[in-house]
């Protein structure tokens, strides 16, 4: 299950243009859930402005009520897909969805393979 | 004028020739020269590219050391003339040499004095330098007999412009090799003296382009492209890391790529923004609660917060109806 989760053959086909640069260049992305959620994390960047000012409105209570009514309305409109509660930390190497540390954006089992193999820096086992 | 040009450089050379000998006077056999003149095309030509190339050189080097080697002519005419005015009887040569000759007499007469008295620039210059003789250049030259091992050896890596590991090419180790390798190595013997060094032409004038064409980006990308070698060693990897902006700049700066040159005043008294709003009623309390909340926020610059205030400003306008209703 390691090295099935590990083996990097899954590949959508998603191409980044690639630019004029030398490095090695990821250009697809692990599935296409993985790619889903950059869209949305995108969008919520977009839209992070707006949804914050709308909700101000929404959330006080010194304005009129039809008026946050209306921005109820409004906020509702908006692409499903700005709002930052969709978006998923995902690992970035495997797109598990679950067992992810957020420091180092990696699966539980990714983490493992790396530290064991001393490739993660400052990271050891644990004795006590 | 080349030929009346090397017609002069042959007759003093002749002339000194002879004076080596010690046979006859330089008037006597300039007229000789003169007569035989016609003789010598070729050779005439090659002492003419000498003398020109060696007369610019000894304008730039003047301090030449001992061992300075000039062109043929100028040497053996050191024994012949020295001080600065032009001897007489080269000047009757020059005219004579100048009568025989079918083109315009008085320019060629000019032409011929004005190198003669070149000449004697350079022969005082040279007076501490040894006697320059084409067979000390040729002395020099050596034809060199190779073995068919290093014949194979050059031939192979002639064609092959092999890289090393490392991304260098083999160019630099091969020549410091070979002159090591040569029996007359490069840096050993007298200087020879016959490149002149290149002078630094001054830059012309930058062609007036309105704006740099497509095909003009086009190559200069090209060349940005095939010029950036891949990273030799981890240092120049961070440092194209660096260029890109993937690293950031050492020692660190909090503040790089923020360039907020706004006072703290500007920041914190947000109220002249506030000119759009009623005076009165939620809306006005509304935005002061905002206004505090800004005023507060280091993380967002001037423009920002000014943005998000009139952001609010076009919202309200546009509810203005909704909000007379109530």
């Amino acid at each position: 299950m390691a090295a099935a989760a590990l083996c990097w053959a899954l590949r959508a086909a998603r191409q980044v243009l690639p630019s004029s640069c030398l490095r090695q260049v990821r250009s697809y992305y692990v599935d296409w859930r993985m790619l889903r959620d950059v869209k949305r994390r995108k969008m919520a960047y977009e839209f992070a402005d707006e949804r914050l000012r709308i909700n101000a409105i929404r959330k006080n209570s010194i304005l009129p009520k039809e008026l946050q009514e209306v921005a109820d309305k409004e906020i509702a409109a908006l692409p499903r897909d700005s709002c930052p509660v969709r978006i998923r930390n995902r690992c970035v190497l495997t797109s598990r969805p679950r067992g992810v540390k957020r420091r180092w954006r990696l699966s539980r089992i990714v983490f493992r393979h790396f530290a064991d193999h001393a490739q993660m820096s400052g990271v050891q086992r644990a004795m006590w | 004028k080349d030929k009346s040009a090397a017609s002069k450089d042959s007759a003093p050379q002749g002339a000194a020739k002879r004076q080596e000998d010690g046979a006859e006077t330089p008037k006597q056999q300039l007229l000789d020269i003169i007569g035989s003149m016609k003789v010598e095309v070729s050779y005439r030509k090659k002492l003419q590219q000498l003398k020109a190339s060696e007369s610019k050189k000894q304008a730039m080097n003047k301090l030449e050391g001992p061992d300075s080697e000039g062109s043929v002519p100028l040497g053996i005419i050191e024994d012949t003339q020295r001080g600065k005015p032009l001897n007489p009887e080269l000047v009757k040569a020059a005219s004579a040499v100048a009568s025989s000759l079918p083109h315009n007499k008085k320019q060629i007469e000019s032409e011929l004095l004005a190198q003669l008295r070149r000449h004697e620039e350079t022969t005082d210059k040279q007076k501490k330098g040894g006697t320059i003789n084409i067979r000390n250049v040729i002395s020099e030259m050596t034809v060199k007999r190779q073995s068919p091992a290093q014949w194979g050896a050059r031939i192979s890596s002639l064609i092959s412009l092999q890289l090393d590991e490392d991304g260098r090419r083999i160019r630099p180790e091969r020549s410091s090799a070979q002159s090591m390798d040569s029996r007359r190595s490069l840096k050993v013997g007298k200087r020879l003296n016959i490149f002149t060094k290149a002078s630094t032409e001054p830059e012309r004038a930058l062609k007036t382009v309105s704006s740099p064409t497509i095909w003009d980006l086009e190559f200069a990308k090209e060349v940005a492209a095939v010029t950036a070698q891949p990273p030799r060693n981890g240092f120049e990897e961070m440092i194209q890391w660096t260029k890109e902006g993937i690293l950031w700049e050492f020692p660190i700066d909090n503040e790089a790529g923020m360039e907020d040159d706004a006072e703290f005043h500007e920041h914190i008294f947000l109220e002249k923004h506030l000119e759009g709003f009623p005076k009165e009623g939620p809306i006005r309390h509304f935005m002061e609660l905002v206004i505090c909340g800004l005023s507060k926020n280091p993380y967002l610059s001037v423009k920002q917060k000014v943005e998000h205030i009139e952001w609010f400003q076009k919202y309200f306008e546009e509810k203005k109806e909704l909000l007379e209703e109530i």
